[in-house]
């Protein structure tokens, strides 16, 4: 609780898409009280537990590695994740909600694109957009080979991720994913934001 | 020390002849210049002091009492004050029949050029009041999906006011997941807003619904 509390920092408010001049800067002192009881959300980076929204047969992962800025993940990137909870034998087998038959075991490494992120993500246009949980979609495994690992590595990250390994896709999903080409998460989303 | 007065007042002679034209108000631009200027004028009423003394030092006001350091230097420079002073009364007098007009000072330069930018757009798109814990629906043209303007509905969080970069913050359960998405009002690809309705809230900053139940940020 204590841990809970002291996490609480003060959320600098002139993240105003970059725009920051005189009157924001005056916006952000006044109501510092208020400021300080806001929670700020960082990257995703290795340890962060991810909640999986497709039907691979995953169903809770931590990221081991981000592959992309070096303090960690945001929205959109791709992550090296370790699957820590995986979906059970009696989960629905048929239909369109059907796991993909031993897809992805606990235990396995796997790569995935962060598609909602709790830390907010700033767009051309100026706005932001943020979710509440932070979620990931898983486009590959990662081969275990010991000879070719280097070679496996290489080849897989160079095609590029874009065919995730699900069927399906819940919960919204970000207009990011049209410039990370992530397009075939777009195209099975429910709702895109 | 005779080196530097000799440097410094062909400087200043340079200096002097912009300054009439140039609002007062922009005068702290040059704070260097313009204390050296006010303190030849000064010098000349005494006669006694110079104006010369090192750029870099901190106590100009304090150049009275230094006089009498480089008062032989001043000998030099006297007959050269005398010609500067002519210039700069006759500025003086030139300004002072002039109409005073008003004078945009520094530190609203930053309001007036909001102000406009808001006129432009306001003609563009009238933006209507919105306040916090009010239901909005804004229809906003992305430009990644040119076909459809997307909808986007949900109560207003917070509203930042801050020119032409004033923002409001939704929120909305989308698809089971709590969504916040940060708008700036005056943007021009925001083709619409509508205020649907009104929740009373009493707060300015409504953070404690992403505590709260869903049930609460759910808008059909």
């Amino acid at each position: 609780m204590a841990a809970a509390l002291a996490s609480r920092l003060t959320k600098g408010r002139s993240l105003l898409g970059g725009l920051t001049n005189a009157f924001s800067g005056l916006v952000s002192s006044s109501s510092g009280s208020i400021l300080s009881q806001q929670q700020q959300r960082t990257f995703i980076q290795m340890g962060t537990r991810l909640k999986v929204v497709d039907n691979s047969g995953a169903k809770e992962v931590m990221c081991i590695q981000s592959l992309r800025g070096k303090k960690g993940a945001r929205l959109g990137d791709i992550v090296i994740c370790s699957v820590k909870e995986s979906a059970t034998k009696v989960d629905v087998k048929k239909g369109k909600d059907a796991i993909q038959k031993g897809k992805v075991k606990k235990g396995s490494v796997v790569y995935g694109v962060v598609v909602r992120a709790a830390m907010q993500k700033g767009r051309v246009d100026g706005s932001q957009v943020r979710f509440d949980d932070n979620a990931v979609v898983i486009l590959g495994i990662k081969e275990k080979k010991t000879d070719e690992k280097g070679k496996e590595k290489k080849q897989n990250y160079k095609g590029g991720f874009n065919q995730p390994l699900g069927t399906r896709v819940f919960g919204p999903v970000p207009h990011e994913m049209r410039l990370k080409k992530q397009l075939k998460i777009l195209s099975l989303a429910q709702h895109l934001v | 020390m005779a080196t530097s007065s000799h440097l410094l007042l062909p400087q200043a002679l340079h200096m002097i002849p912009r300054i009439p034209s140039k609002n007062l108000g922009v005068s702290s631009l040059i704070p260097s210049v313009n204390s050296r200027i006010s303190l030849s004028r000064v010098s000349l009423n005494h006669s006694s002091s110079n104006v010369g003394f090192a750029i870099g030092s901190r106590k100009r006001r304090e150049f009275i009492a230094k006089a009498e350091e480089s008062s032989t230097v001043g000998e030099d420079t006297e007959a050269v004050p005398e010609d500067v002073a002519e210039t700069v009364e006759d500025n003086e007098v030139e300004e002072a029949k002039t109409p005073w007009k008003p004078r945009t000072k520094l530190g609203d330069v930053m309001g007036i050029l909001n102000q406009k930018a808001i006129e432009v757009s306001e003609k563009v798109r009238p933006v209507p009041e919105i306040r916090t814990g009010d239901i909005v629906e804004i229809k906003l043209e992305v430009p990644e999906n040119r076909r459809r303007l997307s909808i986007y509905k949900g109560i207003v969080m917070s509203r930042q006011n801050a020119g032409i970069h004033t923002t409001i913050r939704i929120r909305r359960i989308i698809a089971g997941i709590g969504v916040e998405i940060v708008f700036p009002l005056y943007s021009p690809n925001i083709k619409e807003i509508k205020v649907v309705s009104h929740r009373k809230v009493r707060r300015a900053r409504l953070y404690y619904l992403r505590d709260k139940l869903p049930r609460l940020s759910t808008f059909k």
